[in-house]
């Protein structure tokens, strides 16, 4: 079982060592919930992310950077504290070692986690993927820079590695770890389920999923010029950034309101859209351009899109939804927006379910929102944010208070029990 | 690459009675099938709209009104050809299905169905022995298979290069495998059949990977003379390029050390069963049969590029009745080189390579992303380019 480790980077290795050496004694003692240690650490590993010549190249790692302020920790810190009941006082600790599978080409997803279980004071294994991309090695390259003063508890504790598939490592792994953090398709969940985990750890499990976005129609036509080009970077942002692949990017957009209103805004949001993919020089692939055609042709040939429309050099594809509440959840390629118009906000509610995520939103007021999220009830949507956050990760993510889970809770009473009488 | 074997031609292309000058299929010029072939494709597109709903639709969606398909080649609507790989378009009714051919899909799920009916079947078999007699005369030929017989026997587990090498076999007669059962070169059974039938023309068939590594390496290493052959070939040169061979080596090295010169690589697919684009007889590009032509296209603006720029190959054919796939743009990058200037008339074009696949940057492919590698599917695929 010979695993490749990328932070500490070094020479192949076999895993079972590595396990052993994690389970050491940590220097200066173990880490704590909010450990100075690892906080000096996640700050200092944030500020190399926050360097402008890189976000010119990965806009993505910007939010990243501004997450692992210090200011930014010690508010998901003070989060957790635990108010405790009557006489018993509760204590929080960290869950022990946490074992991460990311996905594969989301680069910059998975040090969110692994920041938040490092600085709720677990011992961490990610597996980063084989096929991992560019923004994933500088990740490694700045972690590697924070790491040369960084405490020795921090290399002692936090490990970053890649193997092939490999059932026998993934098992092990599973085996010795306190918390699975599997994230990626239904597939690989299942997949990665078959390593059985030892009696007291549990999953966290991240499966498919899909997003949408809405506007409404007159909010739109009532912004002004600058709102409407805002709300039009909010949409490339959340779409374009990981080829509309990330499960927050939207699958489809919907106009709520009349179908004469609806029409002007949607002209207008495309036309913007086109503009602004014209003036980034945002051209896909040739591969991307096919993919593109070979789906879109797909959804028609099916019956699933009414009309189709390509612009922008083929960097925007546009398709009609024959029936708006039978909207794609699979991927489409980069850059293509199935659309449909509905009356009310609330015809959405009966489509949607636990495996859709985020809706993104612009021109709808807040009553309206709230009353949709009322009507859904929790069966699906886990974030309801305006143009452009789709894809701001937040401590609080599918559905999940992630600092929570990556904590344990041990309570402390000290009044005896028959005193309670 | 077909997986029904029988899709060769049943009686050979020795039996057909019009003579060879009539038969030659590649004799029109570029204006030629401009006005001979724009007509029928035209007729074609409408016939595949009134007979497949899935093709009327996407036609219907992109705005295209019944009747108004272009007015040249280059302006007929085309179809992306993986779409075959994720519907079923057909241009018949399913009782008169006669055979399905699926395509050498590497990965199992993705694999292109076309459904032909008994008259697209004969199209197709007739068409491509007309294209192959224009190297290879109308005798049968002593024939040369540079595969492993084994490669043909389960029939049951029929793999596409076994397709290929069946589909072949109706071009030739006495034929002689250059391996063994195991897959080891076998010399002697080459020099046998060099003694028997080396004294006059013969027919040499493999994919363009086996031909170097078993024909090329072994007879030059033999010194065994296949002047007198005429090897076709298929398959890309993605195996080769670790090698350092392209299509001009892989020529000047058979030339030199086995004086093998008549050589024709050909470029096909399953989607458009039948036609195939044969390399000219100075091996300087592929030509296109009578009733086939190619578009280059822009992947941008997908308008047509100028003669000497890459970009995505369309092919058009007027062979596919049963199923819309007479104009198809691949996932082939290739360039014409020119137009009615070459060896034969129309145009004249290389494949360059194959698009890599797009790929989804997303959340969900994560453990499951190794059990069958893209990367590894596609350096399996030979690039697309198919035996009919």
């Amino acid at each position: 079982m010979i695993i490749s480790p990328r932070f500490p980077a070094g020479p192949d290795r076999s895993l079972t060592g590595l396990l052993d050496e994690m389970s050491g004694d940590v220097p200066g003692g173990p880490l704590a919930v909010g450990d100075p240690r690892m906080v000096d650490f996640l700050t200092a590993f944030g500020r190399t992310l926050l360097d402008p010549a890189l976000i010119r190249r990965h806009p993505e790692l910007a939010p990243l950077g501004f997450f692992l302020r210090r200011a930014e920790l010690d508010a998901q810190l003070a989060r957790l504290a635990e108010p405790g009941t009557g006489s018993t006082r509760v204590l929080r600790f960290p869950r022990g070692l946490v074992f991460h599978i990311p996905p594969a080409n989301v680069d910059t997803i998975f040090v969110y986690a692994w920041a938040l279980a490092a600085l709720t004071g677990n011992r961490n294994v990610v597996r980063i993927s084989p096929r991992s991309g560019p923004a994933a090695e500088l990740i490694l390259e700045r972690l590697a820079t924070a790491l040369q003063d960084a405490h020795p508890a921090v290399a002692a504790t936090q490990r970053m590695i890649t193997y092939d598939r490999d059932d026998r490592i993934t098992e092990a792994l599973s085996a010795a770890c306190d918390l699975r953090v599997v994230w990626g398709g239904d597939h690989s969940v299942a997949s990665v389920r078959r390593a059985p985990l030892g009696p007291a750890a549990r999953d966290l499990t991240f499966p498919d999923r899909a997003s949408f976005a809405v506007v409404g129609a007159d909010g739109w036509l009532a912004a002004d010029p600058a709102a409407r080009d805002q709300a039009v970077v909010g949409l490339y942002n959340d779409s374009y950034w990981f080829d509309q692949a990330a499960c927050a990017s939207p699958r489809a957009l919907y106009w709520v309101g009349d179908p004469t209103t609806a029409a002007e805004a949607r002209t207008d949001l495309f036309e913007r859209l086109a503009a602004l993919l014209a003036a980034r020089g945002e051209l896909p692939d040739p591969a991307m351009a096919v993919h593109k055609r070979v789906a879109a042709y797909g959804e028609a040939a099916a019956g699933r899109a009414a009309a189709l429309g390509f612009a922008a050099d083929e960097a925007l594809a546009v398709l009609d939804l024959a029936d708006p509440l039978a909207a794609p959840r699979t991927w489409l390629g980069a850059g293509t927006f199935p659309t449909a118009t509905v009356a009310r906000l609330a015809d959405l509610v009966p489509m949607l379910g636990r495996r859709d995520q985020t809706l993104s939103h612009f021109g709808i007021p807040e009553d309206e929102l709230a009353d949709f999220a009322a009507a859904l009830a929790g069966r699906g949507i886990d974030r309801i944010v305006p143009f452009g956050a789709a894809l701001s990760f937040a401590p609080l993510w599918d559905g999940y208070d992630l600092p929570r889970e990556f904590t344990r809770l041990t309570t402390l009473g000290t009044v005896p029990a028959q005193a309670r009488r | 690459m077909t997986a029904d074997p029988s899709t060769g031609p049943s009686t050979g292309p020795g039996t057909d009675s019009a003579g060879a000058a009539e038969d030659f299929v590649f004799g029109r010029t570029q204006a030629e099938r401009e006005e001979i072939l724009l007509p029928e494709l035209q007729q074609l597109t409408e016939h595949h709209r009134a007979n497949c709903a899935g093709y009327d639709r996407i036609l219907g969606a992109l705005g295209i009104k019944p009747g108004g398909a272009g007015g040249t080649i280059a302006e007929l609507p085309w179809l992306p050809v993986r779409l075959f790989k994720h519907h079923d378009l057909a241009s018949i009714p399913p009782d008169e299905i006669f055979k399905t051919l699926t395509s050498s899909g590497t990965t199992g799920a993705e694999v292109s169905r076309i459904h032909l009916d008994k008259a697209a079947a004969g199209d197709q078999t007739r068409a491509l022995s007309r294209t192959l007699q224009a190297v290879l005369g109308k005798q049968r030929l002593p024939m040369l298979m540079v595969d492993t017989p084994s490669v043909v026997k389960d029939r049951r587990s029929f793999s596409a290069r076994g397709a290929g090498v069946l589909g072949m076999a109706g071009f030739g007669r006495d034929h002689t495998y250059v391996l063994d059962a195991e897959g080891r070169p076998d010399p002697e059974a080459v020099r046998a059949f060099l003694a028997a039938h080396g004294d006059a023309p013969f027919l040499v068939f493999g994919f363009t990977f086996m031909v170097w590594q078993y024909l090329y390496e072994v007879a030059a290493e033999h010194r065994l003379d296949l002047s007198q052959g005429i090897l076709v070939h298929s398959g890309g040169w993605k195996k080769l390029a670790d090698r350092a061979v392209d299509n001009a080596e892989f020529r000047a090295r058979f030339a030199a050390d086995t004086g093998l010169t008549r050589i024709h690589n050909y470029y096909g697919m399953v989607e458009q069963i039948g036609t195939v684009f044969v390399e000219g007889p100075d091996g300087d590009a592929l030509y296109c049969p009578d009733f086939a032509d190619v578009v280059v296209r822009d992947p941008r603006t997908w308008r047509e590029q100028p003669v000497g720029t890459p970009g995505v190959i369309e092919v058009v054919s007027t062979l596919p009745k049963s199923y819309p796939g007479h104009v198809l743009l691949t996932e082939d990058l290739g360039v014409v080189h020119g137009i009615d200037d070459g060896h034969w008339p129309g145009k004249r074009f290389s494949v360059l390579g194959r698009l890599p696949r797009a790929e989804a940057r997303g959340c969900s492919d994560t453990y499951a992303e190794s059990a069958a590698g893209p990367a590894e599917a596609a350096s399996a695929d030979p690039q697309g380019e198919q035996a009919a």
